[in-house]
């Protein structure tokens, strides 16, 4: 079961753990982490659960597909190397301890 | 599961009259969130669940509250579509439709024959000094768009207007009026007609547009998905665009000093669109229905029951706005409940920002100079010379008289 932390823009941060293949999107609602809001609850329709996966695991994490990589230049705060939308990212233990930032606004 | 058509047991009933909820409805919504958040309203037929948290609630379980509404006027108006499904198949046919109004195609494929079509109203309105901007500007323009992001190319703007205001009234005749009726009929005909007819070029010429994109698409989509769903989003395509324009621009020329400063900042414009779509939503409220027994505030519904999820009521709920009744751009970001929830999350929602907040507002207060509310026209005004905000199941000015000075006008 990996454990994900999210940074939170006041600077708290919430540690969160879900099975493996569980999508980061879903562990975040699920625990009710503020500021991912997933209006379409995880249909890369929305970009409203924009998270910024921190640089030393960016790469293992991998980049967006086609869809969300378009979605991510809509998002409401910057797009940044590392952004991802949270609801096409699947948990793995390989990514046990994963930090993400959870940006200043989704909307 | 067949449609309960009473109260659940224990549920609160709320005598609400539909004359009064199309005036104005918030006083009402703010009355059952306080004391009934989830109340039986005869009128309506269904459970009003009125308060933020449980509509957000609501929105997460698709699977509980299911799209699949037995009976709704929708159905009855368009047939079977996305809106009234659920995934799988609901999956299936928005995958189908849904790439042409992503953000990245709305800008690419879309946005210069918006501005166009924008120019084009105002050249002909600009030398006037007077206009509704509903009737005269914003219905013409998000009408023509649609037509083409559609791919609808031998429907005029008026068509696909009068389609959808034919349409619109049949999907909120709570009334039963059977000459409503015929009249969606006929419109929903001629809708058939015009699909069928762009269907067959798009096969043999793709244009990416909706039509083209389900007819292409990777999982088969038959002729009378793609015309009923292209019903379904000629009804919410034309009206709410129109409306969040109309109430956005209403509350704008209301506000001299609001106004000046998103003029002189144009990146605010939106945060206009978001504030708007949450200070008065185009669609009201939508309906579902349970597939199982569940307890939602406070109350066991059982399955079957059938609940309207009231999106305006959430977006005024005060325990998630602060003075929600006002329109604020300035207020912490929450997020609003207009677009809808989850996988049925508004499929408009790009094309609607494009065209409004980047297109449409810029363009009217830059090109109209002067531009004010006709007289007699106050701030609290929902009903004056210069228009009327009317609706509860959709909701927008019904129009919107302004003037300006001619002469200066580009
Ligand atoms: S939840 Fe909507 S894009 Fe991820």
């Amino acid at each position: 079961m990996p454990t994900v932390i999210f940074q939170l823009p006041d600077g708290t941060e919430r540690k969160v753990t879900a099975a493996s293949g569980t999508v980061l999107m879903q562990a975040a609602v699920s625990n009710g982490v503020q500021g991912i809001v997933a209006e379409c609850g995880g249909n890369a329709s929305c970009a409203t659960c924009h998270v910024y996966v921190d640089a030393d695991r960016s790469e293992l994490v991998g980049g967006p597909n086609d869809v969300e990589d378009e979605m991510l230049d809509f998002t409401a705060a910057e797009r940044r190397p590392t952004s991802r939308l949270s609801c096409q990212v699947e948990l793995s233990d390989a990514l046990d301890g994963l930090v993400v930032h959870v940006p200043e606004e989704q909307v | 599961m067949s449609p309960l058509t009473t109260a659940a047991p224990g549920a609160p009933v709320v005598d609400l009259d539909l004359a009064d909820l199309r005036r104005d409805p918030y006083p009402a919504y703010a009355e059952l969130r306080r004391t009934a958040p989830l109340a039986w309203v005869p009128s309506v037929g269904r459970h009003l669940l009125t308060r933020y948290e449980d509509i957000v609630h609501a929105e997460k379980l698709p699977e509980v509250f299911s799209s699949r509404e037995e009976g709704s006027l929708l159905l009855r108006t368009v047939g079977r579509n996305m809106l009234r499904e659920d995934d799988p198949d609901h999956r299936r046919l928005r995958s189908a439709a849904e790439p042409p109004t992503r953000p990245r195609q709305v800008r690419d494929l879309w946005a210069g024959a918006f501005e166009r079509t924008a120019h084009e109203l105002l050249d002909k309105i600009a030398d006037r000094g007077e206009a509704d901007l509903i009737a005269d500007f914003a219905e013409p323009l998000v009408a023509a768009n649609l037509a083409l992001v559609l791919g609808l190319r031998d429907a005029s703007a008026e068509d696909i207007a009068g389609w959808s205001r034919a349409m619109m009234a049949g999907n909120s005749n709570y009334a039963d009026d059977p000459d409503i009726w015929l009249r969606a009929e006929q419109a929903t005909g001629a809708i058939e007609d015009a699909v069928a007819r762009a269907a067959e070029a798009a096969r043999r010429e793709p244009d990416g547009s909706v039509i083209s994109s389900m007819v292409h698409a990777a999982e088969p989509v038959e002729l009378t998905e793609i015309q009923n769903n292209v019903k379904v989003i000629i009804g919410g395509g034309v009206n709410e665009p129109r409306d969040v324009f109309g109430v956005g621009a209403w509350a704008l020329l209301n506000r001299p000093e609001v106004l000046d400063r998103v003029l002189a900042e144009p990146s605010s414009w939106k945060r206009v669109f978001e504030e708007t779509a949450r200070w008065v939503s185009p669609i009201g409220m939508y309906p579902r229905q349970l597939t199982q027994d569940y307890e939602i505030a406070g109350l066991t519904l059982p399955a079957g029951s059938r609940v309207a999820l009231v999106i305006a009521s959430g977006n005024r709920d005060e325990s998630v706005f602060e003075r929600a009744d006002e329109f604020d751009l300035d207020r912490p970001h929450r997020p609003h409940l207009a677009f809808g929830g989850g996988p049925h999350f508004c499929m408009g929602a790009w094309v609607a920002r494009h065209e409004v907040s980047a297109i449409a507002w810029p363009l009217i207060f830059d090109r109209l100079k002067g531009l004010r509310l006709a007289d007699g026209a106050t701030a609290s005004d929902s009903d004056s010379a210069a228009g009327r905000m009317d609706g509860w199941v959709f909701r927008g000015p019904t129009s919107l008289n302004v003037t300006w000075h001619a002469a200066q006008a580009a």
